[in-house]
């Protein structure tokens, strides 16, 4: 559906790199990367906004020169712009002026259901609050009819405790108003939970990208696993030398101590080097040679092992739990 | 009880801050009487009763009224051309554009009178003069002299407001408004001009009374027709200070009860 070729883009001293990616019809994509890692460049591109090297196609259709008026793809802002001189009803409206909106008037009834806004209708923007502005701000998109939404973090100005009713909103959209969705977020718990495919972008560049569970599971990079919070990342010789120059990884929650040593598991003589207790568990950093591992203990297994710093014991991993990268 | 407690806090703040209050205090107090003090001294010698005669004299409601006029029309010409300039120079960096911004403030810096004469030099005179002849447009002792003598020093005024109006103007609002099917000149109708509004107003404002006090360049382009402050000049220097200060404290009201109207019906469909 949507399909972009070595799409290159210029801005003082930030580039994007030769993107190439493709978006299919009706699903939900999501980009992922750091804060400066040139997502809203991307973004913005897709819609228009900047002039780009290279191509972008749209359901065939070359629109690489088009500008943003003629593309069609509606887009959501981190701060949502709202145009201050507007009520929330002609902002969602604004399209309306500029194109023919079928069944307007039952699509409008619909967003604001859906986005349940009615009783901000005639309210002034400047009084609404963060989650109340992201709504209008994705109904004014949704009702301009886009045969592709681009939403720029709309999640990161959002009162943490409405996040999760809004995201199941955002996944609803896409079948609801028939359309495909390319969210940007550095947040990978937003981008597990919405995602269908995800791509992971760092410096300009897309480092990796596919399947969402396949991405965010199966990082191919030690870059993309770090990004993504794999932590513990060590060659994976330690755990048998023929497994050559791969890297493993293993979650701090997997890792457990023993003072004996398990025939089934992967078991390293360790020490522990340092504690720190938090609420409900403690974080042990633990040394096997020269690698520093860091677990996760819970506080009644702590307790049960009597770890203290400087204690030497086994650190094990089962084999399950083993990710290679 | 959070009242009082607000109120106790903020006795303790005016007991701390005393000392520089009233040294503040004193110190505006000295401007703000120095620029009211003549304006009133102004109406209290006239007196009401000769503010109104001069007000009905056939001259100077005629004076006034081409004044307000002519001012008017420099700010609607500086209005079509000039904010399509503050626009570009807010938006976009392009090479000269410091020297471009530098020149436009010159009017602002040179003495009227000067800027009169080269106003003369260019229009009166030359193959600009002949063109605009050619055109059966005339600038000396003309409303159109007036025109563009009050302009030519007022225009910074309107086009620096208009320009940090749509600095102020987020670009994102143009993106968002385009990406919803608006075009790029309907996106500036629809979204950067009415949030550049009160900027523009505010500099449109300020020309339009720059140019009402326009006397150094004017009368050395046009002395006729008389605007107020050739009229106020020509009584005073002819009849004396009993004859022009009349004149001038119509000249006051009227301008200064325009500009409170138009800040009052601003202020209202804000």
């Amino acid at each position: 559906m949507l399909k972009v070729e070595n799409l290159s883009v210029q801005k003082g001293d930030f580039s994007l790199k030769k993107l190439s990616f493709e978006v299919e019809k009706n699903s939900y994509f999501v980009i992922l990367g750091k804060t400066g890692s040139g997502k809203t460049m991307l973004l913005e591109s897709i819609a228009g906004i900047n002039k780009i090297e290279g191509k972008l196609f749209f359901e065939q259709d070359e629109m690489s020169t088009f500008p943003p008026e003629k593309r069609g793809f509606g887009f959501v802002y981190q701060d949502f712009v709202l145009f201050p001189n507007m009520s929330v009803k002609e902002n969602i409206l604004f399209a309306a002026r500029y194109k023919k909106i079928e069944n307007s008037d039952v699509l409008f009834a619909d967003i604001v259901d859906f986005l349940k806004i009615e009783h901000l209708l005639e309210r002034k923007i400047t009084h609404l609050s963060g989650g109340e502005k992201q709504r209008v701000a994705m109904a004014r998109a949704i009702y301009s009819r886009p045969k592709l939404l681009l939403l720029d973090e709309p999640l990161s100005a959002i009162d943490p405790t409405f996040r999760n009713a809004i995201m199941k909103s955002l996944k609803e959209i896409v079948k609801r108003y028939d359309t495909t969705i390319i969210h940007v977020t550095h947040n990978f718990r937003e981008a597990s939970y919405l995602a269908d495919n995800i791509a992971v972008m760092m410096d300009g560049a897309i480092l990796e990208q596919g399947v969402a569970n396949e991405v965010l599971n199966h990082p191919k990079s030690i870059e993309v696993a770090k990004f993504l919070g794999f932590k513990n990342i060590f060659p994976a010789s330690m755990l048998e030398e023929t497994y050559g120059d791969s890297v493993f990884s293993v979650d701090p929650n997997a890792i457990l101590f023993s003072h004996t040593p398990s025939k089934n598991e992967y078991c390293f003589r360790c020490k522990v080097v340092e504690i720190m207790g938090i609420t409900d568990h403690y974080k042990v950093f633990a040394k096997v040679e020269e690698h520093t591992f860091f677990a996760k203990v819970p506080k009644h297994m702590f307790n049960k092992l009597a770890l203290e710093e400087g204690v030497q014991c086994y650190l094990c991993i089962k084999r399950r739990d083993v990710v290679f990268i | 009880m959070l009242f009082v407690y607000k109120k106790k806090r903020c006795g303790i703040y005016m007991i701390k801050d005393r000392g520089f209050l009233l040294i503040f205090i004193f110190l505006g107090a000295i401007i703000g009487l120095f620029l009211m003090v003549p304006l009133v001294q102004l109406f209290i010698s006239v007196g009401p009763v000769k503010l109104l005669s001069t007000l009905q004299d056939k001259e100077v409601y005629e004076s006034i009224f081409l004044t307000l006029k002519t001012s008017f029309y420099a700010v609607l010409f500086v209005c079509v051309t000039g904010i399509p300039l503050a626009y570009l120079l807010a938006r976009y960096d392009f090479w000269g554009k410091s020297f471009l911004e530098s020149l436009l403030d010159v009017p602002v810096m040179v003495p009227h009178t000067a800027a009169g004469i080269a106003l003369l030099v260019t229009f009166q005179n030359g193959e600009i003069g002949d063109f605009f002849e050619g055109m059966g447009l005339e600038f000396m002792d003309t409303t159109a002299g007036i025109m563009i003598a009050m302009m030519f020093l007022s225009a910074p005024f309107l086009i620096n407001g208009a320009k940090e109006g749509f600095r102020k103007v987020d670009v994102k609002y143009e993106h968002m408004a385009r990406t919803l099917g608006a075009s790029r000149m309907s996106t500036f109708f629809s979204v950067v001009l009415p949030n550049a509004k009160n900027d523009i107003l505010n500099g449109a404002l300020m020309m339009w009374s720059r140019g009402l006090g326009e006397f150094g360049a004017v009368v050395i382009i046009a002395y006729h027709p008389m605007v107020a402050p050739v009229l106020i000049y020509d009584r005073f220097t002819n009849f004396g200070l009993n004859y022009s200060a009349p004149v001038a404290a119509s000249m006051i009201l009227v301008s200064v009860s325009v500009f409170l109207a138009i800040r009052f019906v601003n202020n209202r469909f804000k």
